[in-house]
């Protein structure tokens, strides 16, 4: 699975406007409600809080992964947002988050919701491919550095 | 003098690609009289790098191996009776691991000496070709590789099959 089958330019949104945690959630989700990945984005919106409440998916270096298994898609959904300034998503290292991968998935496509998080994992060892894709200026840029 | 294909072993993922791969073992099976294996790999290597890379917390982890395996009895049970309303013997098998590696120890505890998998995703950047973990399998496996593809035609060969 590439992740390239999963996000086109109006799943992505470059800058961020939020400026609080659950705003930015709010404003991801909106993103995919507005791209028509999503139906009902309150429930969406309340699956990912629930999964924060266990534990940030602030990973630290200033990457996010919000991520839940929720019936409100019908298919493996993936909104990407960069706040350049970035904001206090509770990470692990108590830094900003700045660049966000918010990964929605059907209860019954485990594997693929695994398979897109590895995937994204991998991707943000990259500290070259991850500080181009914070200078990323629109979403045009950002699919392109995933297209090289 | 015995054929070319005595052993095959067919990888299912749950897509609809390796369904169509199965359906394309039934056909090959019957046809060669070659004896046939479905491997699922639940893929706890990704779990495990999940929860290192503390993108999974452990209870997340645990649910998902359940689905995984739930995943894993679905469909190695879809292609059991893929086979069976064919009249082709079929063994299944469920591992836990890595991908490529569950694979190609697969074949080689079966002396499997042909591997089918489904149609890859097509490539839309080197990143993809790097990290998929079939076509690592298909590039590491000491038997033949036979990518089914048209999945159509697999599957009006599999129900012209008497």
């Amino acid at each position: 699975m590439s992740i390239l089958e999963l996000v086109t330019e109006d799943c992505i949104k470059v800058p961020l406007e939020s400026k609080r945690k659950n705003d930015l959630i709010r404003e991801m989700v909106a993103v995919l409600e507005g791209a028509g990945k999503i139906n009902d984005s309150e429930a969406i919106y309340q699956a990912i809080r629930t999964r924060e409440d266990q534990g940030s998916t602030g990973l630290g270096e200033g990457i996010a992964i919000p991520h839940a298994k929720v019936e409100g898609v019908s298919e493996l959904t993936m909104a990407i947002g960069i706040s350049p300034d970035g904001i206090d998503f509770e990470s692990l290292d108590g830094q900003d988050a700045k660049v966000f991968f918010m990964i929605l998935a059907p209860p019954d496509k485990a594997g693929q919701h695994i398979q897109a998080l590895s995937e994204v994992a991998k991707i943000t060892r990259s500290a070259a491919f991850m500080r181009a894709l914070l200078h990323s200026q629109n979403p045009a840029e950002v699919l392109e550095l995933f297209q090289e | 003098m015995a054929g070319p294909i005595q052993n095959i072993l067919v990888y299912v993922d749950g897509s609809e690609e390796s369904i169509t791969a199965a359906e394309y073992g039934v056909c090959l099976a019957k046809s060669t009289g070659a004896s046939l294996s479905a491997l699922y790999v639940v893929n706890t290597r990704a779990l495990n790098d999940l929860v290192k890379s503390r993108i999974f917390i452990a209870s997340e982890e645990q649910e998902y191996q359940q689905d995984l395996e739930n995943d894993a009895d679905k469909y190695l049970n879809h292609v059991k009776d893929l086979a069976h309303k064919k009249g082709q013997t079929i063994e299944v098998f469920q591992k836990n691991g890595a991908i490529h590696t569950e694979i190609k120890h697969t074949i080689e505890e079966l002396d499997a000496d042909l591997l089918i998998i489904g149609e890859l995703s097509k490539l839309q950047s080197r990143r993809d070709e790097f990290y998929n973990e079939v076509e690592r399998a298909m590039r590491s496996v000491p038997c033949s590789v036979l990518i089914a593809k048209d999945e159509d035609l697999v599957w009006s060969l599999y129900e012209s099959l008497a």
